[in-house]
């Protein structure tokens, strides 16, 4: 009865030499974007060009977690946005998305660190989101297993407790998305790589890729991690961003222990536990640039020694798996989206750094109205390269970038 | 209980010493040396657990935990493997995922609902109506997941970690891993050789059959094992599995303590110059319907039970084999009293005629070509059925033992994981190293070498390619090494079948997520096609055991399904850990790593209640009242004393050192006078303050300079990169931790002073802004600055940390008459604040450049752009009015002070509240803010939104900063 003899999303097909828009990298930005350009605009002569497969990038490597409590005002709308599409996506795409609404508990374990979560959740509830800062009893009723004795590196002071986020299953959005897509006429090219953008008097012309030239008037590249690279390779833009590895891992299954989505900055750690058990758990970049997607010893150790303090019960459990991803970081935590401006019909959508998968449904939303009108909608004006020209950092973090060979 | 061989010389139990432990409720006996699983076998369980997602009975199917099949609960501890955990006295065991019992499950109706769930069904259920997924999903959590565990559990026993440096690190201590150490350390290298099981031996270790005239393979290996510890350069660590290998050669790995170690488990890191991988084998699973049925267990896993643990593992028996190995092992076996009905090989020829012969010779059915295709039997096995491979004819026969094993699979996991590449290769059906790691070698059975002698050759020759990767052996050697190796029997032809010829409703890939070979179809069917895919659409692989069962067999099988050429066959990604770690293993001893002042023991003592402040621990109050008004009171009355230690405090001196001073401070630094300090700033690229400090000329191009303490770690990689291209010639100390800081404050500072130093200090001989070194009784030498951070008469005395106390300890003393208090890090916060005294990270964050805090006049607009960085952005930014800007602000109708964070909004957010505070000092709720610029006018009425707030908003106003003696009358007194 459920076994459909159909390829999900399409049978492979030849690549035609011309589409309305070619869209570069197989992740959930280009799936999203191509999806809402089919459904909400009419456009439907798209080409997704990917060189692996799709969902091989961070589509496929992120820990799933999903939640509208960024810091500004110009990224909460978004996010709030990217949230409230998960139940309106899985029932458009008629796709189990598996959004565990379980709610983000982000612990804070200094006076410091209680003010900035002060501010991020004003900005939360002044833009309608839920957020709440809670003390460490609240935040061990919450979650049991946290260790809020003071007998730890980083004594729990208290949480920000976020009920509308959780995790949704990643891979159930890529094949989702692409499912919706190619019902609507998208084509989605595996195994093919794309080597390069034609333009002619400042305007965008065609793609060469491994399989033959494809004659087009916009592309977008949103690549994930290889993005800067691609973009300055194919049209010579330089872009703020520094590529990272980030490593996550998870143990081996277990019985629901943990209902919420705990994270903390100070331990750079956060753990969640996925439908199936696993503990997944991760948190920091390396320390320095790299496409490597390597592990490394130090990382899962770290992890162990984070998560043996402030949730001491999984010291009896065990890690089974490690993989990395890339981060492609901008030097203030928000990504760059911008079209038409170096060339007539390039439209890029990058620098996610870790946000790309909770970002995806809004931006996809968004980006495909932006190519359908070649009018920045307002919701994406803040995200222009141009603010790194003019030295206006947009604050998403409170960090001090310190440009260094680091990044 | 079960008898017992204990006659055999391969034996690793002592029958004579029973042990105790608790299953289920109830007490069992085992032997020395028994794992948890041969425990429970010889005691009858064959069940012993039920799968992740049926419910299907499952049991003893390998020795080595390559699966959750005997995943137990142990001790409180979940998911322990128990075929790899040594039985010891009093140890509680109980099953996992049952519901009811292992025996009896209720949820075993699940094994025929099958049909429901095809490979991603879930993607396509429950989703509709919306509101039954939140209620289902509750349902699937409590269905998923092995093991419990709860949220109060307590790990005990104890973790360790050490740290090691070798020249030669050998993973696998079987026959090739001990001729590799003994190559390698006949050279006389340093050598460590790790050895999952708790003996060395490998695949010689438990076999009889011939090594040369007279001696067995087992003797052969009690052979090599002592010549291995007779080497006092090999360090041997046995039950210790390697379970990662990273870039540069770093191995790391568990040991699991002995009786008498300190540890339960120790986490070992080892960095190598050179590694050797001779893992050996694993094999690789035979599919068919039903093939992890309890009695159906892998050749190892029979021969091993028999062998090892003593224990035969049926009565009647039919082998479905591929490997000489499963002929070896049915004699054997044969020979200690099992009925064997039937050896299936599913090979047509290629067998070695000596063991053809004996089983001829004991009269055993043998059939070529032929494969198991059904286990029968609800529980146990009670019979199987066998058909020619190509599925023509079949035969049943009854029996309580399935010994089934399609051919092996060399472990590899070392070797793909440290970035080494496989290749398929159709001679022996494995995927064998293409590209291997720089300075890593393979050796033995993973190479698909089978001769004793091969094998060991193979592990001479890598144990001298690794003392070559150390310069301890020629290419002549190495030459002759290989020449040996090639005389030798090469690697055996292996079988390709994957599956017998069934349909594949119930033939299981992977045990540990119940994926079936109908699964793998289906999601080919659905577009699925590369193996990678189809493991994460049908989680094959993603379970406790990972890649253990099915990491061979997916690739070959989707190879075959879609009819791939050889070339285009590859393997899954296999991952670390390659064998499930503890979180408590990985985490070993767990520091905390902080640092302390050298007066820490002296706060503590004196009532300080310390906080983490970035890498320090800081005393941040002197009392329970965290708003300090009597430390706050007390400096603006009268005299306090803080430690300032963590202050970044560098010397900077050479030719070039005041040029590299104008490059990143932002002030004219050729102004800097000897005497006097010059309060600075440095900014980023951005034009963003990222520290700041005050600096002092101790001579020519000699200058002595604070940071902030968050900044010291960053400030000389800051200074270095960002002199990089200049060639400048000059040095810089970092003496944040060679001199600590005492800071005295308040009017009667200079009274307490005065009473300790022999100089004259008095306003005209030492004013405001001045600095001075001199030494307190001709011994301990002082470096005082006047500043006024917190707004008072105030001291800022550096003194080398070893002389810390003493000068802390004087000071106390002299301020006896005063009364003179401690004040922490938020007493001091509070003070600099009603001063209106910055700290960067309060008020400011990485939006804030330097005019925005209205520090811009510390910035020389004349110095040349290019000398000062940031001064770009500087020059743009002053033209900019959408920036944030600090301004200082008092409540409306005397109100308390917002919250640190509140945000101050019209029908957006316009900036937030930095630091505020109910100020002792004034009488009234003050604080600083950054708000947007056209918000900072004086007069400025500020809308604060709290979080909790509703609809209540509270009301400042925009006033002139500081607040607190304007003037500046009381620092300079």
């Amino acid at each position: 009865m459920f076994l459909k003899k159909k390829p999900m999303w399409g049978k492979k097909t030849k690549l035609k030499s011309s589409y309305d828009v070619v869209i570069i990298g197989g992740g959930l930005h280009s799936l999203a974007t191509a999806y809402f350009l089919a459904k909400e605009h009419g456009i439907t002569d798209i080409a997704i060009i990917e060189k692996n497969y799709i969902g091989f990038g961070g589509a496929g490597r992120n820990t799933a977690i999903v939640r509208a409590n960024q810091r500004t005002q110009y990224n909460v709308p978004l996010y709030k946005e990217a949230l409230d599409l998960w139940p309106v996506l899985t029932k458009d795409l008629d796709y189990n998305l598996m959004f565990n609404n379980c709610g983000n508990l982000n612990l804070m374990h200094s006076e410091a660190a209680m003010k900035a979560a002060r501010m991020t959740i004003a900005t939360a509830q002044f833009h309608g989101v839920e957020s709440h800062l809670i003390d460490a009893k609240e935040a061990k009723e919450l979650v049991p297993a946290l260790n809020i004795s003071e007998d730890i590196t980083f004594p729990i002071h208290g949480a920000m407790f976020h009920p509308p986020g959780g995790v949704v299953r990643h891979d159930a959005v890529v094949w989702g998305l692409a499912r919706g897509a190619a019902k609507k006429g998208v084509e989605i090219h595996q195994q093919t790589e794309a080597l390069g953008i034609g333009t002619q008097n400042g305007k965008v012309t065609s793609v060469t890729t491994s399989r033959g030239v494809i004659n087009t008037k916009q592309v977008l590249i949103s690549a994930g991690g290889y993005s800067a690279a691609l973009i300055y390779d194919m049209l010579g833009i330089k872009l703020p961003i520094s590529v990272l590895t980030i490593q996550a891992m998870v143990t081996q299954p277990l019985k629901p222990v943990l209902d919420h989505v705990v994270s903390s900055g100070a331990y750079h750690c956060y753990a969640n536990q996925t439908l199936k058990g696993e503990i997944a758990t991760g948190a920091h970049m390396d320390p320095w640039p790299n496409y490597t997607t390597l592990n490394t010893a130090h990382y899962i150790k770290h992890q162990a020694e984070a998560l043996s303090e402030f949730l001491p019960c999984l010291r009896g459990v065990r890690f089974m798996r490690i993989w990395g991803g890339l981060a492609d970081m901008t030097p203030d935590m928000a990504p760059i989206m911008e079209g038409n401006n170096h060339v007539e019909g390039f439209f890029m959508d990058c620098g996610w750094g870790y946000f790309g998968f909770k970002s995806c449904s809004a931006v996809g939303k968004y980006m495909a109205e932006y190519m359908a009108t070649d009018v920045c909608p307002d919701m994406l004006k803040p995200f222009a390269l141009k603010r790194y020209q003019e030295h206006k950092l947009m604050g998403e973090t409170a960090e001090l970038v310190s440009y260094s060979p680091d990044n | 209980m079960m008898n017992r061989f204990n006659h055999l010389p391969t034996l690793k139990v002592d029958t004579a010493q029973k042990i105790a432990f608790i299953y289920k409720g109830k007490k069992y006996y085992g032997v020395k040396g028994d794992t948890v699983a041969t425990a429970l076998y010889a005691n009858g369980i064959r069940i012993f657990a039920r799968s992740l997602k049926y419910h299907r009975p499952r049991g003893l199917y390998s020795l080595d935990g390559e699966c959750s099949n005997t995943c137990m609960e142990v001790d409180g501890i979940p998911n322990v493997r128990c075929e790899n955990t040594l039985l010891k006295d009093g140890m509680v065991i109980k099953e996992q995922n049952v519901k009811g019992s292992a025996e009896n499950d209720w949820m075993s109706f699940l094994d025929k609902l099958d049909w429901m769930m095809p490979a991603g069904f879930y993607y396509n259920v429950m989703h509709k109506p919306a509101k039954i997924w939140p209620i289902a999903m509750k349902q699937i959590r409590k269905a998923a997941g092995l093991g419990k565990i709860s949220p109060d559990f307590e790990m005990p026993g104890k973790f360790d970690e050490i740290f090691l440096n070798t020249d030669v690190c050998v993973i696998g201590g079987g026959p090739a891993g001990m001729m590799a150490a003994l190559g390698a350390a006949q050279k006389g290298l340093r050598v460590i050789l790790m050895e999952s099981r708790p003996w060395l031996g490998g695949f010689f270790e438990y076999r009889s059959s011939q090594y040369k005239e007279g001696e067995t393979l087992h003797n052969r290996a009690g052979q090599l094992a002592k010549e291995v510890e007779s080497f006092e350069n090999i360090r041997v660590f046995t039950h210790t599995a390697a379970v990662g290998t990273y870039n540069n050669n770093l191995v790391t790995g568990f040991q699991i303590g002995k009786k008498d170690d300190v540890f339960n488990e120790r986490y070992i890191e080892i960095r190598a110059k050179s590694v050797v991988v001779a893992a050996g084998c694993i094999e690789r699973p035979l599919i068919f319907d039903n093939n992890e049925r309890p009695g159906v267990m892998q050749i190892n896993c029979a021969l091993r039970m028999a062998k090892t643990y003593g224990l035969l593992p049926g009565k009647k028996a039919v082998f479905s084999i591929g490997h000489d190995l499963g002929l070896e092992a049915a004699l054997e076996l044969h020979d200690l009293g099992l009925a064997i009905s039937c050896i299936a090989d599913i090979r047509e020829d290629g067998q070695d005629p000596v063991l053809l012969k004996k089983i001829q010779d004991k009269n055993i059915l043998f059939l070529k070509g032929w494969v198991a295709t059904k286990a029968h039997g609800r529980k146990l096995v009670k019979k199987v059925s066998l058909a020619s491979v190509d599925g023509q004819v079949s035969k049943t026969f009854d029996c309580d033992l399935v010994v089934a094993s399609a051919g092996m699979t060399p472990v590899t996991g070392h070797i793909t994981v440290a970035q080494g590449t496989l290749k398929y290769d159709n001679h022996t059906g494995f995927f064998l190293p293409d590209q291997m790691p720089d300075k890593m070698h393979a050796a033995g059975r993973l190479l698909g070498l089978n001769d004793p002698l091969s094998i060991e050759a193979s592990g001479m020759l890598a144990g001298l390619k690794a003392a070559f990767d150390c310069e301890n052996c020629s290419i002549g050697e190495i030459g002759e090494a290989k020449k040996a190796l090639e005389n030798l029997p090469g690697p055996v032809r292996g079988t390709k079948l994957v599956t017998a010829p069934v349909k594949g409703r119930k033939s299981f890939i992977c045990f540990d997520e119940d994926a079936t070979i109908k699964n793998i179809k289906q999601a080919i069917e659905k577009g699925f096609d590369v193996p990678e895919l189809i493991k994460r659409f049908t989680a094959t692989g993603l379970g406790p055991g990972q890649g253990g069962i099915p990491g061979h067999n997916l690739p070959l099988y989707v190879a075959k399904y879609q009819a791939l050429p050889d070339i285009s066959i590859r393997p899954t990604n296999v991952r670390p850990p390659l064998v499930p770690t503890l979180i408590s293993t990985y985490a070993g001893v767990n520091h905390k790593m902080f640092k302390i002042t050298p007066m820490d023991e002296m706060q503590r003592k004196d009532g300080g209640i310390f906080r983490n402040i970035g890498v320090w621990q800081r005393a941040r109050y002197f009392s329970n009242d965290l708003s300090c008004k009597k430390e706050i009171e007390n400096v603006r009355s009268n005299v306090g004393m803080l430690d300032g230690s963590t202050l970044g405090k560098f010397r900077i001196y050479g030719p070039d050192a005041l040029k590299a001073l104008q490059r990143v401070f932002v002030s004219d630094m050729s102004r800097v006078k000897q005497g006097r300090i010059k309060y600075s700033a440095m900014c980023n690229d951005d034009g963003c303050m990222i520290d700041d400090g005050v600096v002092i000329k101790q001579g020519e191009n000699d200058y002595y300079f604070t940071t902030s303490s968050g900044r010291a770690g960053q400030t000389a990689e800051w200074i270095r990169y960002h002199t990089r291209y200049d060639g400048w010639n000059f040095a810089l100390v970092n003496l944040t931790d060679a001199l600590g800081v005492i800071n005295i404050s308040g009017p009667n500072a200079r009274k307490v002073l005065e009473k300790v130093v022999d100089i004259d200090i008095s306003n005209e001989a030492f004013g405001y802004s001045e600095y001075k070194e001199f030494k307190i009784s001709d011994t301990i030498p002082l470096r005082a600055m006047r500043l006024g951070f917190v707004g008072e008469l105030s001291y800022e005395l550096h003194v080398p940390s070893s002389y810390m106390k003493a000068v802390w300890l004087m000071l106390k003393e002299a301020g006896k008459e005063f009364n003179i208090q401690n004040f922490g890090v938020e007493a001091q916060n509070v003070l600099r604040m009603e001063k209106c005294h910055i700290i960067l990270g309060q008020e400011s964050e990485q939006r804030t450049n330097l005019l925005d805090v209205g520090l811009g006049f510390l910035w020389d607009r004349k110095k040349a752009d290019a000398k000062t960085i940031g001064a770009v952005a500087l020059h743009q930014a002053e033209k900019d009015q959408t920036r944030l800007k600090l301004v200082g602000f008092k409540m409306e109708n005397n109100s308390r002070a917002p919250r640190d964070g509140a945000l101050i909004v019209d029908d957006k957010v316009r900036g937030y509240i930095a630091t505020a505070r109910d100020s002792f000092s004034l009488n009234e709720a003050v604080g600083m803010a950054l708000v947007e610029a056209p918000l900072s006018k004086i007069g400025t009425r500020l809308t604060i939104f709290e979080d909790e707030c509703g609809d209540d908003r509270i009301y400042g106003k925009v006033v002139e900063m500081p607040f607190y003696d304007p003037e500046g009358k009381r620092m300079k007194m």
